[in-house]
């Protein structure tokens, strides 16, 4: 990356990067329940995997072993006792105790948008108000420990991504279009020395006095001043969080030379640098329409390998017991395969999500679908069940509530219920 | 009972409240004596309405403590008023508690607003004053029409609107011993024009042929040039887009086509209202249907998106229970949204229907009597899929919800019946053109008022009232005759939008100075002049293409959808023979392109592996292979009929060079990819309505100083640099930049500063150029 020579000040620095890429104060955890819920609380950051386009659950993370539904798929052991895969994730196997899989995941939404908004919310979908997202709602209860970095980052995500909502702008994601090119915008225009930087900086600033100035306006101000951190941003250390290639080489070939692995190795340089959220989606469609057997053979490789290089790699640092992972998807795919395509529809009726880290009880699975992996059997849990129990992971009151502009409550799971038995 | 000898005995009254009870402290005393009695309808009426309707008054089927406080017999009888008592006068007394006693008033749970310092003080006063009611019996709950018969006005009218606005700013000011600020000069005007009314800066082309003119009424005759020109749909069409929630996808295009038509066309806003309200049909026959389309079964939260739109009124509260705030009840809701429920896919929860598809049935028999494969019958399913978005009505009717406050209408028909203004019955097949007639009615109370509001607020930054979407029978407009005279005045316009515009841009106010700061919540606009804004998204990214693509208004995405319009309607009026031979088709087509995507996937993944190993020569024949595979995909969505047989690209040599994205935000789908220069300025995503955003972010300085387009505005090639060709003198040059840019002369000093960077840099120009775009100047009208 260039660099470019300017004067900064880091106080400054940190004063304005909180105000205007945050709008919260340094280490405000004022939020946290007051008093210690009985469980949960471990986690303090989280990465949040969405596989885009529903991906189907039996042939992976609910294998049904011997069923025609499996289309051939052989279910594999795991590092977890009694737990079995897919054989698509031999890597995320062997990562298994980590895990504990939600396999009684159920939703009313079959419709991939409205789906990903609940999945993403906790709220259905209406057209007269806009839900913050998860992440959204974890930096606004929980503020962030680094306030040199933004709170919340989304990786590769959607036009549709629901972000901030109704709540202030300043709590949206910060969006990586590409995780190997990092912040974007932050290097200078092709060309450009670092010098003609310098000097195009300096007569921009001239330029500007006549009508920063002149105005009172608040926003115009905030304006000028923004311009100027800007520029202390483009040569500050902490820029380097976005940067995947100060990683080891051999680091990098283990999450792969894939969009999905890049935007995982970025997701962990960014934990340790303090982001409360980070929100990764894969490159992949998992809409499994046609030829379902083909495309998963050809999708989830990548997913395997990353998502296996990602636990391993933040259990090794020490880093698991404080960051939860979950991996979460818009709903499951029908257990029957379509003659016709060779392929699986939607299925919001049952699903598997997962949670890894964070306080949660690793190489165990809660809840069941039925043989065939159609309905649930055992203990149904709704995505906003899911939502609270990644909230009570963090130790947010789930009760707690935040009015829209126009005066209407909502809380971070909704009417979700965490699922205490999820905890360690 | 005496409630508040209850609340005194039982020792909840702080002491603060007890301070302000006793009589003879001061700042009472001279409040009391400094100011002017209130008067009832004025100035309690409304606090009433806001803070005590919502449960204590006739409109609950059971108020609240069974206290009506919307009749003067009603209050007497509540006996929470002691006249000439203050100190004895329960109202006061609840709501003066501190907010955490639980008799204070209004309950603060349902998101209640205490009343402030001064509206005590108000209440107090009226109570001290022995709490007259004037000629005031009772609160007419349903606000009554207006009556209307105003004379035809047109366009040739509007130096006349203009000068009568101005006097009534003027009597206004007089009133309140204030003026406008100063007359702004041509260079301003003239940028503040083209932002506000072609969403962009003006060309320099344009800046100089404006600026040259030294003729009488040019600022008259540029108003109506750029009102008539294609800039004006375009940045229209951004704003209706947002308060229609407009996005790509469903119904997408032809929504979006429908609604920039009606612009360029000067369909008059109570039509464009009343084709919507009334849309019905395909959406490739009428793209009005967008409108219904949006909303697929959500039949309760379209009611309440479009009585915010088009009546300025919010009332989603009521959906589910009476409003909290407002003597709005959920009947009154359920009973706005009966007119439109029976129109067809809004009610339907489970998604498009498949009744909508006419020979549905028929096809389906002859699948059956041909023995049709699996596929051919999924093929047919997904034929017909684009025909359930017909839009058309049904006679169902809306019914009361299972938790309804009324237990015995639970489950009962609401019926239709207007909230406001004019009755409006309808026989159930005629209910839309019913509610069309009512809303756009120029004798509706706030169907002219809400949309004179929001142009008002369009060109001037505040509304004569606000939120704009605020009206209400209490709506107290500070400038109570100004908003009258334009409410009216758009009206007997016909609902002429830009004839409207074409006044307000005519008036001394909006050529004046602007006001750096909103007025405080609460406080009415100045009326000195325009404010001072952030340009949207939209404009800051129109403006930077004006520096980069020559005739931006008329450029266009290459695709323009005639194809797609064709083969729908030719879909559309298939018989079953010829669905079932299209099923057959599509059949065929879906299994070749299957086929076809597996060779391109396991192409993809050979290509990689020998990418991987170096191997050049397998990788060259792989590559060929793919485009082999690519080019038998398109023969065959060509031959299958999905597609047109060429995709037109850019021809027009103005633009063949240039990026195919470079087009003026109106023309690309929304929401664009995170990450875009729009949606990092903060474009709405459309899911609601206005869900736009003018924060100042880091990110926006990154992109001004680092991004692509600032990058091809410095580029030697540029439009912008290009222009400077034949410009030669140094100041020459400096001044042309300053006009293309910031659309003003450059001041001594900036002169002088830009001098200074001619001798440092090798690339003067460019220097300047990537400064001026990154002036906070730039994202701002002034």
């Amino acid at each position: 990356m260039s660099s470019i020579d300017t004067d900064f000040s880091r106080r400054r620095f940190i004063e304005w990067f909180a105000k205007s890429f945050l709008g919260v104060g340094v280490g405000s955890l004022a939020r946290r329940a007051s008093a210690a819920p009985p469980v949960g609380g471990h986690a303090k950051q989280v990465i949040a995997i969405y596989l885009r386009g529903g991906m189907s659950h039996v042939d992976t993370f609910d294998p049904k072993p011997g069923r025609p539904e499996m289309a051939g798929v052989r279910a594999i052991a795991t590092s977890a006792d009694g737990v079995q895969v897919g054989a698509w994730f031999p890597k995320l196997a062997r990562q298994m105790h980590h895990i504990a899989l939600v396999r009684s995941m159920t939703s009313t939404q079959g419709v991939h948008e409205r789906g990903a908004y609940l999945a993403q919310t906790s709220y259905f979908q209406t057209p007269t108000i806009s839900h913050p997202s998860l992440g959204t709602w974890t930096l606004k209860q929980l503020g962030t420990d680094n306030p040199l970095l933004p709170g919340f980052v989304l990786v590769n995500g959607s036009p549709q991504h629901p972000g901030s909502g109704y709540m202030a702008s300043h709590l949206a994601p910060l969006p990586i279009i590409d995780p190997a090119a990092g912040l974007q915008n932050s290097t200078l225009l092709r060309g450009e020395t670092p010098a003609d930087f310098a000097r195009r900086d300096a007569l921009s600033r001239t330029l500007s006095s006549r009508f920063t100035s002149g105005t009172k306006n608040r926003t115009a101000a905030a304006y000028a001043k923004i311009h100027e951190e800007a520029v202390g941003l483009m040569r500050s250390k902490d820029l380097a969080a976005f940067d995947i290639s100060r990683e080891p080489a051999s680091v990098a070939a283990a999450y792969g030379p894939h969009t999905f692995g890049k935007g995982c190795l970025l997701a962990r340089r960014l934990i340790e640098h303090g982001v409360r959220f980070v929100e990764v989606n894969d490159e992949h469609n998992w809409d499994t329409h046609n030829d379902h057997v083909v495309q998963m053979e050809q999708m989830t490789p990548p997913t395997d390998q990353a998502l296996a290089a990602l636990l391993a790699d933040l259990h090794e640092r020490g880093l698991l017991a404080t960051t939860l992972v979950i991996l979460t998807t818009e709903f499951g795919r029908s257990p029957e395969i379509n003659s016709v395509t060779a392929g699986r529809g939607h299925h919001p009726g049952a699903f598997t999500w997962w949670l890894a880290g964070g306080g949660i009880k690793g190489g165990t699975v809660y809840g069941a679908s039925d043989a065939s992996g159609t309905r649930v059997a055992d203990k149904p849990v709704t995505m906003p069940d899911f939502n609270a129990t990644v909230a009570t992971a963090l130790g947010i009151d789930i009760a707690a509530t935040e009015h829209s502009p126009s005066g209407r409550p909502f809380t971070i799971a909704h009417d979700g219920k965490p699922v205490l038995d999820l905890f360690a | 009972m005496n409630q508040l000898g209850r609340v005194i005995a039982a020792g909840l009254v702080a002491a603060p409240l007890v301070a302000s009870l006793m009589p003879d402290a001061p700042a009472a005393a001279e409040t009391a004596a400094g100011a002017a009695s209130p008067d009832f309808e004025r100035d309690v009426l409304p606090l009433l309405y806001s803070r005590c309707f919502a449960c204590h008054s006739g409109k609950k089927a059971e108020p609240a403590a069974g206290m009506k406080l919307d009749t003067a017999t009603g209050i007497h009888e509540a006996a929470v008023i002691v006249p000439g008592k203050p100190d004895a006068s329960e109202l006061l007394a609840r709501v003066s508690l501190p907010l955490t006693d639980e008799h204070f008033m209004p309950p603060l749970k349902g998101g209640g607003q205490p009343l402030s310092e001064s509206e005590r003080d108000l209440l107090r006063r009226w109570i001290t004053a022995g709490a007259p009611f004037g000629s005031w019996q009772a609160f007419e709950h349903r606000e009554p029409a207006i009556e209307f018969a105003g004379s035809q006005l047109s366009r040739a009218d509007v130096p006349t609107l203009a000068r009568q606005v101005d006097g009534l700013i003027d009597a206004w000011h007089a009133t309140q011993g204030t003026r406008l600020n100063p007359p702004i000069d041509d260079e301003v005007f003239l940028r503040r024009v083209y932002l506000d009314v072609a969403g962009r800066i003006p060309s320099l082309a344009e800046t100089r042929r404006f600026l040259a003119d030294g003729s009488t009424g040019k600022r008259a005759r540029l108003i109506d040039e750029v009102l008539d020109g294609p800039g004006y749909v375009s940045h229209t069409f951004n704003w209706k887009a947002d308060l229609l929630r407009i996005i790509a996808g469903t119904p997408g295009w032809m929504y979006d086509e429908w609604v920039k038509e009606s612009v360029r066309t000067d369909m008059p806003y109570d039509k464009f209202v009343r084709r919507l309200v009334t849309s019905s049909g395909y959406p490739w026959d009428d793209g009005a249907v967008g409108f219904y389309l949006r909303d697929l079964g959500m039949p309760l939260d379209h009611t309440s998106n479009m009585a915010r739109v088009f009546l300025g009124t919010r009332i989603e509260c009521a959906q589910c229970h009476d409003h909290p705030h407002e003597p709005v009840t959920q009947q009154d809701f359920y009973q706005l949204s009966a007119y439109t429920f029976g129109v067809t896919n809004l009610c339907s929860e489970a998604g498009f229907s498949v009744d909508n598809v006419r020979h549905w049935k028929a096809l389906k028999a002859k699948l059956e009597d041909t023995q049709a494969g699996d596929n051919v019958r999924q093929a047919a399913s997904r034929t017909v899929a684009v025909l359930k978005r017909l839009t058309k009505d049904t006679t169902n009717e809306l019914v009361y919800p299972k938790d309804y406050a009324l237990e015995p209408a639970r489950g009962t028909k609401a019926g239709t019946r207007t909230p406001f203004g004019d009755e409006a019955p309808a026989a159930v097949e005629k209910r839309r053109e019913a509610l069309a007639a009512w809303m756009t009615s120029p004798r509706n109370p706030r169907f002219s008022r809400n949309i004179t509001n929001r142009l008002w607020k369009r060109v001037l930054g505040v509304g004569l009232v606000e939120p704009v979407d605020s009206l209400s029978p209490m709506t107290r407009p500070a400038q109570p005759e100004l908003f009258a005279f334009l409410s009216e005045m758009m009206a007997r316009l016909g609902f002429d939008e830009r004839a409207f515009l074409a006044v307000v841009l005519n008036t001394r106010l909006y050529q004046s100075g602007a006001d750096d700061e909103p007025p405080a919540p609460g406080q009415p606009s100045a009326l000195r002049g325009p404010l001072v804004r952030r340009l949207s998204a939209e404009q800051v990214w129109d403006s930077l293409l004006t520096l980069l693509v020559q005739d931006l208004d008329e450029r266009k995405t290459p695709n323009d959808h005639t194809w797609e319009r064709e083969e729908y309607h030719r879909l559309a009026t298939m018989g079953p023979d010829e669905l079932l031979a299209r099923s057959r088709v599509m059949s065929e087509f879906f299994r070749n392109r299957r086929e076809n995507d597996l060779r391109r996937k396991a192409l993809l993944v050979s290509l990689d592996a020998a990418r991987r190993s170096g191997n050049s020569e397998e990788e060259r024949r792989l590559d060929a292979q793919l485009k082999i595979v690519n080019r038998e995909l398109t023969d065959l969505k060509v031959s299958a009929g999905v597609e047109p047989p060429a995709r037109a690209k850019e021809a027009d040599p103005r633009w063949s060079r240039l990026n195919s994205g470079w087009v003026r935000a109106s023309e690309l789908a929304v929401p664009v990819q995170l990450g875009h220069f729009l949606r990092q300025f903060g474009q709405s995503d459309r899911r609601e309505i206005d869900a736009f955003s003018r924060d100042a972010k880091v990110t926006h300085a990154l992109s001004l100083m680092n991004g692509d387009l600032t990058g091809a505005v410095v580029a030697p090639t540029s439009l912008l640099m290009k222009s400077l060709a034949t410009v030669k003198d140094r100041d020459d040059r400096i001044r042309t930049l300053y006009e293309a840019i910031l659309i003003r002369s450059p001041t001594d000093e900036e002169s002088r500063a830009c001098r200074d960077a001619w001798e440092a840099a090798a690339t003067p120009e460019r220097d300047i150029a990537w400064a001026l775009v990154n002036t906070p100047e730039f994202l701002f009208v002034q």
